[in-house]
């Protein structure tokens, strides 16, 4: 018979495993994440904000991760629906943690920078399906995985991007 | 010539997660303090409306007690935060039952716009109906009932309703914001559903 202490002692074993993985996975995993919420923010206050309330979400959700889908898929699909709810809470109780980071994506000047800068233009022009779709089509995703994450049929995706592509080479 | 200018696009993507996997980002001060967040609630505006609800609930019927208003207007409004709290519950459900950590984008944004459409229903029917006449009534209580003698009730109401028009123009302005931008999200949708 299991005793009462040796429950509790698995239980928090248990519960230490799974603090140490999900910060091995978002060091893993942490410049997709970073690159959705840059893409969809228009200052780094807001991507600062965004990126941890991400963690936030993927952490809640960590027990409902179901290994059927790629965990990156499922960063994505965390990461999008995050961006699309922020508008629903503007008084987010995020930690107020600086993000660790030696670039700025806004203001420096350097030729990466700017190339990266470039890009962030573009795709912020267009609307907010439009812009995930190319994400994830720029990201490699097959048009499969970018119709299980947005939520539309693969032929849908298909008609979208070429019209996202026409899109984009008009600007 | 096509294939080139998306292949740019791609590199500009890898050589961005390339130049960030090389930054630290996240420390581990922050990965403790988000594991902390977990049971925390961040729904801000069900919250603050239920405190404010119960708050009142409690001490509308207190303030009675010292004659500024009746107990009939404590009763009315008692019962109208009921009503705002269960209009509430009633709004938020769906959103609530929503777990988008394994529901598609599609899916989150109706859900999203339905949620904002029902918001902007009951504020659009229960301002005229609910509000507006409360207003008038706790005007007549605070002011008509209470006035010193010589003074004009009229001016005792003016910074009530002075407060109301302001707080209720830039709350409505804020939610008109919302709903449009969750409306825009709802087209998207529906263009591709098409």
């Amino acid at each position: 018979m299991i005793q009462a202490s040796n429950v509790q002692k698995l239980k928090r074993k248990m519960k230490n495993q799974q603090e140490e993985l999900f910060a091995q996975l978002v060091r893993e995993h942490k410049s997709t994440i970073y690159t959705v919420c840059y893409m969809f923010s228009h200052d780094e206050e807001e991507v600062n904000d965004l990126f941890q309330e991400v963690l936030i979400n993927m952490w809640k959700g960590m027990d409902g991760f179901r290994e059927e889908s790629k965990f990156s898929t499922w960063i994505y699909r965390v990461a999008l629906n995050t961006c699309l709810m922020q508008e629903r809470k503007k008084k987010r109780e995020v930690p107020k943690i600086p993000l660790s980071m030696n670039i700025n994506l806004f203001d420096d000047d350097d030729a990466n920078t700017r190339q990266t800068r470039q890009l962030h233009q573009r795709i912020s022009k267009l609307d907010f399906v439009d812009r995930a779709i190319v994400m994830l089509w720029l990201e490699g995703m097959n048009y499969d995985e970018i119709g299980s994450v947005v939520g539309i049929t693969t032929r849908n995706v298909a008609t979208k991007l070429f019209r996202i592509k026409e899109q984009l080479k008009k600007m | 010539m096509e294939e080139q200018f998306f292949n740019e696009m791609r590199m500009q993507i890898a050589n961005l997660k390339e130049s960030l996997n090389k930054q630290e980002i996240i420390s581990d001060k922050l990965i403790r303090e988000v594991m902390k967040m977990k049971t925390k609630d961040i729904r801000y505006t069900k919250n603050s409306t239920y405190g404010a609800a119960v708050f009142s609930i409690i001490v509308y019927p207190l303030i009675t007690l010292t004659h500024i208003w009746s107990w009939a207007f404590a009763l009315g409004t008692c019962l109208m935060m009921i009503f705002c709290i269960l209009a509430t519950y009633y709004i938020h459900r769906p959103v609530e039952k929503l777990n988008y950590m394994t529901t598609d984008l599609a899916t989150v944004a109706k859900t999203m716009a339905k949620f904002k459409k029902q918001y902007h229903d009951w504020l659009h029917y229960v301002t005229p109906t609910l509000l507006i006449p409360w207003l008038c009534w706790a005007c007549y209580e605070f002011a008509w009932k209470n006035a010193p003698a010589g003074t004009n009730p009229i001016w005792m109401s003016i910074p009530l309703i002075v407060g109301t028009i302001l707080g209720g123009l830039i709350g409505y302005l804020y939610h008109r914001k919302a709903v449009n931008a969750a409306q825009s999200i709802l087209e998207q949708i529906k263009e591709e559903e098409e």
